[in-house]
Parts: C-alpha cells; sequence; structure tokens
C-alpha cells in the first residue's frame, strides 16, 4: 500500500483515512471533495495518475482540514504513530503540515517498529521537520526546490524564512556547493531531487543526474507543480522502479506534461495533471521500460 | 477516535522564544497562548538571547506570525521571537523578481507570487509547505493585488510571513509601474 499523509486546506475536515478516486475535477476521499490545487491535493492528484494509468492499487490518503493552526497536522502525526506498523504501508510520503520536530522524532520511532521498514518520503514542511530534527538520513527521497536545498544546506536554520542570506543568494546552478555543504553535514535523504530549471537527482550527496528538457520556467510559478513532483516520484516508487530512475522520470513527465499544457504562469496545476496520461502513453516506455499496450491489465 | 482524546505528556521541541523584559509578560504570554491553543513553554533563555529577563516563552517558531498576533490582541508586551538556535540567520527580507513578459514572479524565501502586470490580479502562488499556504492561495487567487486578503492577517506560519512579503513587493511593483 501507498499510504499519503498531508493536510487540506478545508478548516472542518476530520482526520480521513481512505483510498482516494478522482470524479471530475476533485478527488474523492470517504465521501469528502478534495481540490487538485497547491499541497497535498496536487500531490495526491499526480500519484493517483500515475497509479491509475498503471493499473496499480490507488494510493490511501490520510487527510486532515487544517489552515495553519496545527491540530489537523498534529492529528495526522499522532495517528501516523500509533497506527504505522499495523498499516505497514510499502510507502509512505509525508507532505503539507506544521512542522513538529518532536512528533516527527517520534513517527520516525514508530517506523524503526515495522517489520518491513515503509519506502520513506518527505517534500514540503514535514521535509522541513526531519531536517530540523536531524532526521533526514531515517528518510529515503526529499524533494526540495532551490531555496530549500539552500535550507538544508543551512546547518541552523529550522525554516527557509531564516536561511543565510548568501544561500539564497545563490542560483540554481549553486545547487552541487550546497549538495554537498548538506551532505556533510547529515541534511540530506537518500535520494534528493531538486526541483528547479535545472533539476538534479543527488543520491548519498552524489549527482548522479541532471534533467533540463523540456525547458518550461513558468512552472516555477504555478503553484502545486513542485508538489506534483513529488506525487510522480510516490507513484513511480510505489511501482516498483529504482528510486532514481523514479525520480529522473518524474523530473521529465512535469516538464513534459508543462509543454503539453503549453503553460503560462496563470495555468493551475490540475491542467498540468490532467496531461499526464498523455505524457504517459508517449514516453513512459522510452523512458522506463514500462509499456503498456492496450487491453494490458 | 479514542486515541486522539488521551492527553500525552510529550517533549516540546519549538526552536523558537519569545523574549520579554518583565517576568510577568512572560507569565501572561505563556497563558493567553495557551488559551489560544499554541503548544508553549516557560524557559529561561540562554544567556546570549537575554533582553532583561529570565523568562522566555519558547514556542514553535514556524507559528511566529500567529504568535505575534495574538501577542498584540491581548496587549503583551514583548522584545521579539528569535529562533533558539545560536548562529541562526536574521530573518529573510530580501526578494528576487522574474519577469515573464505579461507576468511578474515575486519570490521571498521559499513563497512566490505571480500578478499579471496590466491588471494587477494576482494569478498564482507557489513554494511553501506549511498548512496554511494551499488556504492563501485559494484565497489569494483571481484577486487584485491592493485588494487580496493579507497573509499576515490570515495565515499563522513562516511561509504565510514569507508570502505577505512578496504580496507587499508585488504591490509595490506595481504601483511603480503605473
Amino acid at each position: 500500500m501507498m499510504l499519503i499523509a498531508g493536510t487540506v486546506p478545508i478548516k472542518d475536515l476530520p482526520l480521513t483515512i481512505a483510498e482516494v478516486s478522482i470524479e471530475g475535477e476533485s478527488l474523492v476521499v470517504d465521501g469528502y471533495n478534495i481540490p487538485r490545487t497547491q499541497g497535498t491535493g496536487a500531490m495526491v492528484g499526480a500519484a493517483l495518475a500515475t497509479t491509475d494509468y498503471l493499473k496499480l492499487e490507488p494510493p490511501r490518503v490520510l487527510l486532515a482540514g487544517d489552515i495553519g493552526q496545527g491540530r489537523g497536522s498534529q492529528q495526522i502525526y499522532e495517528y501516523l504513530i500509533e497506527k504505522v506498523v499495523e498499516l505497514s504501508p510499502t510507502v509512505l510520503a509525508l507532505h503539507y503540515c506544521l512542522p513538529d520536530m518532536s512528533l516527527t522524532r517520534r513517527l520516525c520511532k514508530a517506523v524503526d517498529g515495522c517489520a518491513k521498514r515503509p519506502f520513506m518520503i518527505a517534500d514540503a514542511a514535514s521535509m522541513y521537520a526531519a531536517k530540523a530534527a536531524g532526521l533526514a538520513k531515517d528518510f529515503d527521497i526529499f524533494t526540495p526546490d532551490a531555496t530549500e536545498m539552500a535550507f538544508l544546506a543551512d546547518k541552523e536554520a529550522t525554516h527557509p524564512a531564516y536561511i543565510a542570506r548568501h544561500l539564497f543568494d545563490t542560483d540554481i546552478e549553486q545547487t552541487p556547493g550546497l549538495v554537498a555543504k548538506a551532505h556533510k553535514q547529515g541534511s540530506l535523504a537518500k535520494l534528493v531531487l531538486v526541483k528547479g530549471a535545472i533539476d538534479y537527482v543527488v543520491e548519498e550527496g552524489n549527482i548522479i543526474a541532471t534533467v533540463t528538457e523540456p525547458d518550461v520556467p513558468e512552472l516555477e510559478a504555478i503553484g502545486g507543480t513542485g508538489d506534483t513532483i513529488t506525487g510522480l516520484i510516490s507513484g513511480f516508487v510505489f511501482a516498483g522502479l529504482e528510486p532514481r530512475e523514479a525520480a529522473i522520470i518524474a523530473a521529465r513527465a512535469n516538464r513534459m506534461a508543462g509543454k503539453f499544457a503549453q503553460a503560462t504562469p496563470a495555468t493551475r496545476v490540475g491542467q498540468i495533471i490532467d496531461q499526464y496520461p498523455d505524457v504517459f502513453k508517449e514516453y513512459l516506455c522510452q523512458w522506463s521500460g514500462v509499456c503498456y499496450t492496450e487491453g494490458d491489465n | 477516535m479514542s486515541f486522539l482524546g488521551r492527553r500525552q505528556k510529550v517533549a516540546f521541541e519549538g526552536g523558537g522564544l519569545v523574549l520579554f523584559l518583565d517576568v510577568q509578560d512572560a507569565m501572561q504570554a505563556e497563558r493567553v497562548l495557551k488559551k489560544a491553543g499554541y503548544l508553549v513553554k516557560l524557559v529561561a533563555p540562554p544567556p546570549e538571547l537575554r533582553k532583561g529577563c529570565d523568562l522566555a516563552v519558547e514556542v514553535n517558531l514556524v507559528e511566529q506570525p500567529g504568535i505575534e498576533r495574538v501577542l498584540n490582541q491581548e496587549d503583551v508586551a514583548y522584545v521579539s521571537i528569535v529562533p533558539l538556535k545560536i548562529g541562526t540567520s536574521e530573518i529573510l527580507e530580501i526578494v528576487k523578481v522574474t519577469d515573464f513578459g505579461r507576468w511578474i514572479m515575486v519570490k521571498a524565501a521559499n513563497m512566490k507570487l505571480t500578478f499579471d502586470k496590466e491588471s494587477g490580479v494576482i494569478v498564482n502562488t507557489s513554494g511553501g509547505g506549511c498548512p496554511d499556504i494551499p488556504y492563501l492561495h485559494i484565497e489569494l487567487i483571481n484577486k487584485l493585488l491592493i485588494e487580496a486578503p493579507r497573509p499576515s492577517d490570515i495565515g499563522y506560519t513562516l511561509c504565510a510571513l514569507m508570502l505577505g512579503r512578496a504580496l507587499e513587493e508585488s504591490v509595490t511593483l506595481q504601483q511603480g509601474g503605473k
């Protein structure tokens, strides 16, 4: 099972765990409609598009409403701490939440009790908390953008708002230096995909690949296009691809979806997600060797 | 679910301190913040951060904007909110601007806001990872820069604070461009 956990911007949504499906523009989870907008909604939308195409079991999602006050985030982490051994997901992807170092520490300890350790992915504030708590090495994949990479490289920062100015000032081409610095201080997951004008795939601190094509700079402005990359990686890892391959294909697919959508800075992330089936159909076999023909099941 | 109703005594690692000049203010702050639902703890500040009071309130640094709002609303005097780790940089003040032709993207730390140059309408926000950001995304999109709700008024986290910076800079750019 792939389990995705994160908050959604629906204030009164109770803690909910269920398989996700899609109806029209919305995700549906236990009868609740969840928009595929920036955040966990976009991430889940991308993961679902991937599992649907590959004819895999859809993601289960653990969601709670939270507009910043932290209660939903706390409910999600407390639930996971209590239930992760019982749930025993193959892939556990942690996303939007109020970062809490103490809860993250307790969750990592609970995960240690799983008979088979879940493949651990963190993005957004779940990644901030993991780094701030010194737990990066407990994770298999982080998916920072360029600024968040600078945050990972700043030993003292507990949030990207507090990174050192000289690190914020660096452009994407300086990422290798930030990667080296972050690796030296133990702030990287085993594999890191740095999302930006150049996407860097980093394994155990070494840059093993970059992705630059197609070049769609408008994607940076579109809220949720980093979240979708995390959703794609989660889906591909769940499908059994090697993490490095999953990262490279996710970066390529997201860029290609931007191209297919003829993205502008005003494009919505749902329009990008809607392109994935066509992108997969045209390129996935060529990129990965995962090939389907009509009628396959 | 029953487990959610249980009160668990757990370690608290907030990463931020509210500093005061007066012990009474620190105690009052602890009271009003707890009442507002924040997890906080009275602590002795490290010598490097002392501002004249032997008590500080440890808070989750990410919640800085929401905490400042509560303290101001309740008229609690405080000096500042700072990271607990000595050596942490000052909060980022600079922004970066990208021109997409018809649109401008303004970036403050991990947050980005993009608006239409001609109409002044916010067309996208991106970046961040805290739970108020998807909410602010929905609230800000399709609004005029000057009429959009301020993240500092309805957000709670440092991500919201940075999005507010991007919005302020966007307003300045838009007005300067006319």
